[in-house]
């Protein structure tokens, strides 16, 4: 056999198996692969034959290989030398061992836990067959800010976009139906009735962009047809339960209150968790055939959101641009026809531009924010949860460093023994990375059941469903770990080792090591590194705590609590006068009032204008209510009057707030002596005819979060027939409760077990559903406190990590210093001088801290705060409570050590040598 | 592990052992499991399956019959032992011994 022969095997392979393998296995081994590599290279070509040449070896290499990294002559003797001295160092100073195993546990369980959340919100929408050549359309908010990006689209754009570019293969649009009250009686007794808030209408080819499985019947047939309707698995089990829902009629109720049926098509499988697209059920847009065939209104209904594939291996900017001339193409007609406005007058010199965002993307993006199908991460969150765990891992580490190096003078004799052995000092620095990479594994180990223990409670602080076994069986999951345990082994290890290793042999034999404080100007420094980010968080939290406090007590301009929300009232019809005189005859509602919104969510709005010539256009938010709900709601007129129902003339007249009068160019309220707005008119800046006189403006409130400015507001009176939604829109009757009566929660139970019974009584299909104003505003800073629960916990964890880090120091430095304090304390110094010596060396590092910290964080805490419109002021005294705190807490953490230091006999510490 | 029963793999690498009687090594072994049930197997897992056979004392094995076509490398051959013919006939005893026990076939199974 010549050599050129052999050499056609992957050398790299062979080289592989040579390295890693037991030599008993060689010859027998590599002879098989390449009998195989022969034959199959006849049969098949060179590539199938070195392909499986690879594959094979590597399966070999799994099956057969032991950990042999350090493959040299006595190998196994010099591995079991190393385990053996790192087990007996273990052995031998218990206390540093627990610590040090406790400190990496908890940061190594931080990390995990971020690391799995991180991974959470990283992979959302990945399960589609094609996603990676998904794309949603975007478009500029056209309805206001037109620098803001909007995740939805006209009707239009899709057609316009499936018209003129052949890139894409498929171009697709979703439309949400809004709350839908549906029901299915499956004979005149049994009736299911639910109101469904997932009901979306969608094209034909839905499901050819988005892959789903079916459960039961045809999904893609069924979009056909009008009136059919497909169903998640878990909803065809709320109104069938186990039977076969394919076949069955629902009815989903109508504006006028009649019954449109819907025949179940389909069943698909449960939409996965991680996808920022969730829905119940799902009709053909031929459904609302009437509706989509309407002129005029295509390029700015902007109710739907359109999606795209594209073809494989399209460049997507080339593609961007070349959708660019889309818009000022097919747009102007409708511009034209519903404001009579030119496109350019229109879009105000804005380019009306249009986004292709990547599917993955669209769930972790800050930018369109909201995506009206589905949950929205925040990308925020995610990079504060990296930054911490990457901290507290580097905390974790240091602890690590210090307590290794500290406790040098150990191992000061046993390095000097070894290098006048022959040991050489690679080898040295080889069984110190070695050591490290075992406390890592250890504590890794005991993270990772740490972290099974603790997903739970993680879990329902941040609402997920974060599994780590299921992960664990990936191999991808195992690598990694496997990685970061190397890695940070020789991270954390590498400082020690190459310390350690510098000894020189004759001062150690000799004793002149000054044990372990050569170094510690590192060590302090590494030190008052960590307390300063200890620190910084302990501040942060403060403010996080005292701002959610702050905004808890802001007045939002009138009474929020004891008022009752009650939903769906449209459902009822137009006409609700009679629910109204039922319900006011009850003596725990002191006031009720109807409205086409709730404070703190109005983001109904429209264009306006006022009547007076050349005036600007102004986006003002709008909401439609009745004269009783702003009596309800305590407003403060600052002029004029609130609607009279009685005079019929009010029903075409408007109240708007402070800042709408402001904005509109009719000045302050110091100004309105002189100039009163009172009596001035606005119009609806789409051309419409109609004038609306204002008659009212009250003091601002909040009408949103406390997170956000006062939007300009228009009040209109809910019998106004000449807005364009009149008679249409979710309605609310609002109640506030007399607190005298409905003195507890048996009282406010009773109250809405009467209440139900009412509105039963009128339509039993209308569902009862309430809520409380108060929670609704305090539902606005859910996000803002779970991030401080969660700030919370990691911020004790990169406390308690750094105390750990300093009780150790505090433990070695006591060590060292017992027969200096026994000399002292022979000198005549008492127990309260040596404690106070003792702790200063100490205390001084984390003043240090201090001084370092609190910039950074009033910095922080600046930079945070600059996203709400309330802000609290940051105050020094935050600052000192939190520096106070964390200096008594290290304080404690080292007194043990300098007592027990302190009050050692001098007898005993001084009489050996 | 002597009174652990066989898996399935285990099995039928025994039993294409026997069949090759002297010249089954990982290759030939590995086809002849491939051939009669019909499903393709990494040389990797036969190998492992062999080898653990052998610790178990199921096989024994010695190194011979080197070829040209191997580069000029031995072989290991295996051979089943007495405990591991055992075992074999073991296995198959369940099993028929299982089969009477089913009440009645259905016709068509």
């Amino acid at each position: 056999m010549s050599k050129s022969d052999k050499n056609k095997t992957p050398s790299l392979a062979n080289w592989l198996i040579s390295r890693f393998l037991d030599d008993v296995y060689l010859e027998e081994f590599l002879g098989d692969l390449q009998e195989m590599y022969e034959e199959r290279k006849d049969e098949k070509n060179l590539f199938y034959a070195k392909l499986f040449y690879w594959i094979d070896a590597i399966h070999l290499l799994f099956g057969f290989s032991s950990f042999r990294i350090f493959k040299t002559q006595n190998n196994n003797l010099m591995l079991r030398n190393m385990f053996k001295i790192a087990w007996r160092n273990a052995l031998r100073q218990k206390q540093y061992t627990t610590l040090n195993l406790l400190g990496l546990t908890l940061g190594i369980t931080t990390c995990f836990i971020i690391g799995l959340y991180v991974h959470n919100e990283s992979t959302y929408d990945t399960f589609y067959d094609d996603a990676n050549r998904i794309y949603r359309v975007n478009q500029p908010n056209i309805w206001g800010d037109w620098t803001s990006i909007a995740s939805s689209t006209g009707p239009n754009v899709a057609i316009a976009l499936k018209t003129d570019i052949p890139e894409f293969e498929e171009v697709t649009r979703i439309l949400s139906y809004g709350d839908q009250t549906v029901k299915y009686e499956e004979d005149s007794i049994q009736l299911k009735s639910f109101n469904e808030l997932a009901f979306f209408l969608v094209d034909e080819n839905f499901f050819d962009v988005f892959s789903y499985n079916e459960v039961e019947g045809n999904a893609k047939s069924t979009l056909k047809d009008a009136n059919t309707v497909i169903m998640t698995q878990e909803t065809a089990l709320r109104y069938f339960g186990h039977q076969d829902a394919v076949g069955h009629t629902i009815n989903v109720k109508q504006y006028d209150g009649s019954w449109q049926n819907y025949k179940v098509g389909a069943v698909i499988a449960n939409i996965p968790e991680k996808s920022h697209l969730q829905f119940d059920m799902l009709t053909s847009l031929n459904s609302i055939d009437a509706q989509m065939k309407r002129d005029g209104w295509k390029w700015i209904w902007t109710g739907f959101s359109t999606y795209v594939k594209v073809h494989e291996g399209t460049d997507i900017a080339t593609l961007t641009e070349k959708i660019q001339a889309v818009p000022p193409k097919w747009a102007p007609p409708t511009t034209e026809q519903i404001f009579n406005q030119t496109f350019e007058e229109f879009t105000a010199g804005y380019p009306w531009k249009l986004y292709l965002q990547p599917l993955k993307d669209i769930y972790l993006s800050s930018e369109p924010d909201v995506h009206r199908f589905g949950p929205t991460g925040n990308p925020q969150f995610v990079k504060l949860f990296i930054a911490i765990g990457i901290l507290v891992l580097l905390l974790s580490s240091i602890n690590f460093m210090n307590l290794s190096t500290a406790r040098s003078a150990n191992r000061a004799k046993e390095v000097g023994i070894r290098k006048v052995m022959g040991s050489r000092r690679n080898m040295l620095i080889k069984q110190f990375v070695f050591e490290s990479t075992l406390y890592v594994f250890a504590s890794t180990l005991a993270a990772l059941i740490l972290v099974e223990l603790t997903l739970p409670i993680f879990n329902s602080i941040s609402g997920k469903h974060i599994e780590l076994f299921a992960l664990l069986q990936q191999p991808l999951t195992i690598g990694s770990i496997v990685l970061f345990i190397i890695s940070l082994g020789v991270i954390a290890g590498s400082y020690p080792a190459f310390y350690l290793s510098s000894f020189n042999p004759i001062e150690t034999l000799k004793g002149k090591v000054s044990a372990g404080f050569k170094g510690s100007k590192i060590r302090n420094g590494l030190v008052v590194f960590q307390f300063t980010i200890s620190i910084i968080l302990i501040i942060c939290t403060f403010f996080v705590q005292k701002q959610l406090a702050y905004t808890s007590t802001l007045d939002v301009g009138f009474a929020k609590d004891n008022v009752l929300q009650l939903h769906h009232i449209e459902q009822l019809g137009f006409d609700t006068e009679a629910l109204k005189n039922q319900l006011s005859a009850f003596p725990e509602i002191k006031k009720i009032g109807k409205s086409f919104g709730l404070p703190p969510n109005i983001w109904s709005g429209d264009r306006y204008k006022s009547t007076e010539p050349e005036s600007e256009v102004v986006q003002f938010r709008n909401v439609r209510t009745e004269a009783d709900y702003l009596d309800l709601l305590g407003l403060e007129f600052i002029a004029g009057r609130n609607f009279n129902e009685e005079n019929s003339s009010d029903k075409l007249k408007v109240i708007l707030n402070e800042e709408a009068v402001k904005q509109i160019g009719w000045g302050k309220k110091d100004t309105y002596d002189t100039d009163s707005p009172i009596g001035k008119k606005i119009a609806i800046a789409s051309g419409s005819e109609d004038e609306f006189e204002v008659i009212g403006v009250v003091k601002d409130f909040n009408i949103h979060s406390l997170k956000q400015k006062i939007d300009p507001l228009i009040i209109i009176n809910h019998q106004n027939d000449k807005v364009w939604d009149y008679g249409a829109g979710n309605s609310f009757y609002s109640l506030r409760l007399n607190p005298d009566v409905v003195k507890d929660k048996g009282d406010l139970e009773a109250l809405l077990d009467k209440i139900e019974k009412v509105i039963k009584n009128m339509d039993s299909s209308v569902p009862f559903e309430y809520s409380f104003m108060d929670q609704d505003f305090e539902e606005t800073f859910r996000f803002e406190q779970k991030m401080a629960t969660i700030l919370n916990i990691f911020t004790i964890m990169a406390f308690t990590i750094a105390c750990i880090g300093l009780f150790g120091l505090a433990a070695f430095s006591a060590e060292q210093r017992l027969k200096e304090l026994g000399i002292r304390k022979v000198l005549g110094a008492n127990v309260s001088q040596l404690v106070l010596l003792f702790s200063s060396e100490f205390t001084r590092l984390i003043l240090v801290s201090i001084l370092l910290a609190s910039p950074i964080a009033w910095f922080l805490v600046n930079e945070w705060l600059k996203d709400f419109a309330y802000r609290t002021p940051i105050e020094i005294w935050v600052f000192l409570i939190a520096a106070c705190s964390a200096l008594i807490i290290s304080i404690l953490t080292i007194t043990y050590q300098s007592l027990t230091a302190a009050y050692k006999n001098p007898v005993n510490t001084l009489k050996s040598e | 592990m002597k009174n652990k029963g066989l898996g399935e793999f285990e099995e039928l690498i025994l039993l294409a052992v026997c069949i090759l009687e002297g010249e089954a090594y990982g290759i030939s072994v590995k086809k002849e499991v491939e051939k009669h049930s019909g499903r393709s197997i990494l040389l990797g897992a036969v190998h492992i399956t062999l080898y653990r056979l052998q610790d178990k004392g199921l096989l024994s094995s010695e190194m011979g019959g080197n070829s040209e076509k191997r580069g000029d490398r031995k072989k290991r051959l295996f051979k089943i032992t007495d405990i591991g013919m055992r075992q074999l006939h073991a296995a198959q005893e369940v099993r028929v011994k299982m089969w009477h026990l089913i009440p009645k076939l259905k016709p068509g199974f």
